[in-house]
């Protein structure tokens, strides 16, 4: 008997980890917020540790209004000319 | 992809040992299925006009993608019929919309299932249930075109529990979750003429829905004893949202409702007038929120139906779809409730068989 196989072979990508910084300190954060309950308020305060214990300047917070959906790549575009490294979580 | 390039399992000819086959591989949804024999799967093909390789659905994330080959390989796989698979491409492309969001209502906790509700003569054509035990089992089509959908986002998407569907508790209706409207001695326009389709023309609507909540009433007759008791479910303070709803209402209720003359958009105005909380109530159970009360209520509100110091069930009447469904007697009608808590995904529709306006 043949049976066809029901699963599919995803894409050829290339995902490469970013290069890590060399230090923390006096870099920019960013946040992306999800538009969970609780996501601005817990972003805000793991961002305000880096500022307080490695000189972080916090960027102007970004957010992507459906929690469930991926992040539109303009707005990690976006995000990646302002800051040298972000945060986001869920929030709920 | 072509037919030639889709990876084909030699297996022992013994039924049985394909079944288990298949649980071996990891393709099913728990029960068995129905090993998807090379010719099977052709017979399901000639069902579809678009090329096999053609693309019906694309994942946001990870960029699989659900062809109508492989869309038809889950169909034999659930069990369906070649005259079944039409209502499976449609309701994937429909699920394909961007705002239906696939991947985030079956990857997330809450637990959704996509209902499928098959308006149209195809109900007939292909012999679905819109009577008896309408979400229950023992037809074919309506189970087994659900299934295909379920296992489409196991097989082709990989949205296996607890890798990339997280569901909380999950719902029966990840089995299967298809329906038919139900046109006999229904008083109202059907569901696909409300759509604007063409005449003749069968469509399929899916709704990210949460658990089935039964609604029983056998005393109330009038249209405002029958829908206050269905305002009342949709009100409950667990699944009261700013989200869509989805109303199947009973023949008996039905007679009830639209035997006095009430219209369907009577009834949707009546149902979200109704199913509302005090922002009171809301705080007690530590579900008001300020952003969503703003969201219904700023600039006049989303509906002239909207009161102020209430939390309604979604934005407007247009948001509650309702239909009839079941057998003859009883009554007993139910509400299903979206399961984004805001607007994250919104229920698609789609025309079976046909392209309408297609490039």
């Amino acid at each position: 008997m043949q049976l066809y196989d029901p699963t599919v072979a995803g894409p050829e990508r290339n995902y490469v980890r970013a290069a890590a910084l060399d230090s923390l300190e006096g870099k920019t954060i960013g946040v992306l917020e999800n538009s969970k309950l609780n996501a601005a308020d817990m972003l805000h305060e793991i961002a305000a540790l880096f500022e307080q214990r490695h000189g972080c300047t916090i960027a102007p917070v970004f957010s992507k209004k459906n929690a469930s959906a991926p992040a539109p790549g303009e707005t990690l575009q976006a995000v990646a000319k302002d800051v040298d490294f972000l945060i986001t979580g869920l929030g709920d | 992809m072509s037919l030639n390039a889709a990876r084909i399992h030699e297996v022992e000819d013994d039924l049985l040992a394909a079944i288990d086959y298949c649980y071996e591989q990891g393709w099913t949804d728990g029960l068995p299925v129905v090993p998807p024999d090379v010719k099977r799967v052709e017979e399901m093909l000639l069902y579809e006009g678009r090329p096999a390789e053609a693309v019906l659905a694309s994942h946001p994330a990870t960029g699989l993608e659900c062809t109508v080959h492989a869309a038809a390989v889950n169909a034999v796989m659930a069990g369906c019929k070649p005259e079944y698979f039409p209502v499976v491409v449609a309701a994937f492309e429909a699920m394909n919309e961007p705002g239906f969001n696939f991947h985030g209502s079956t990857a997330s906790t809450g637990g959704s299932a996509p209902l499928l509700v098959v308006s149209g003569p195809m109900i007939d054509d292909i012999g679905m249930n819109a009577d008896v035990n309408l979400f229950g089992p023992g037809n074919r089509a309506n189970a087994t075109i659900g299934r295909a959908v379920r296992l489409i986002l196991l097989n082709v998407f990989r949205m296996a529990p607890g890798l990339a569907d997280k569901s909380t508790q999950g719902n029966p209706g990840k089995f299967s979750f298809c329906i038919a409207e139900r046109a006999r001695d229904n008083p109202w326009p059907l569901l696909v003429e409300d759509q604007d389709y063409p005449e003749g023309v069968s469509s399929v609507t899916v709704f990210a829905g949460g658990g089935f909540c039964n609604v029983e009433n056998h005393g109330g007759n009038t249209p405002e004893q029958v829908l206050g008791s269905i305002a009342d479910a949709m009100a409950n303070y667990g699944s009261i949202t700013l989200g869509q709803s989805v109303v199947v209402l009973s023949p008996e209720h039905m007679r009830i409702v639209a035997g006095t003359g009430w219209s369907k958009r009577q009834v949707q105005e009546y149902l979200f007038a109704h199913a509302c909380r005090t922002v009171d109530g809301m705080r007690s159970v530590g579900k008001f929120r300020q952003r969503e009360y703003d969201k219904q209520h700023d600039n006049g509100g989303t509906s002239p139906l909207v009161e102020d110091g209430k939390m309604h069930r979604g934005l407007s009447p247009d948001d509650i779809l309702v239909i009839m469904g079941g057998g003859d007697a009883g009554g007993h009608s139910c509400f299903i409730p979206s399961w984004s808590r805001e607007r994250l995904s919104i229920m698609q529709s789609k025309p079976i068989g046909v392209c309408i306006d297609c490039d």
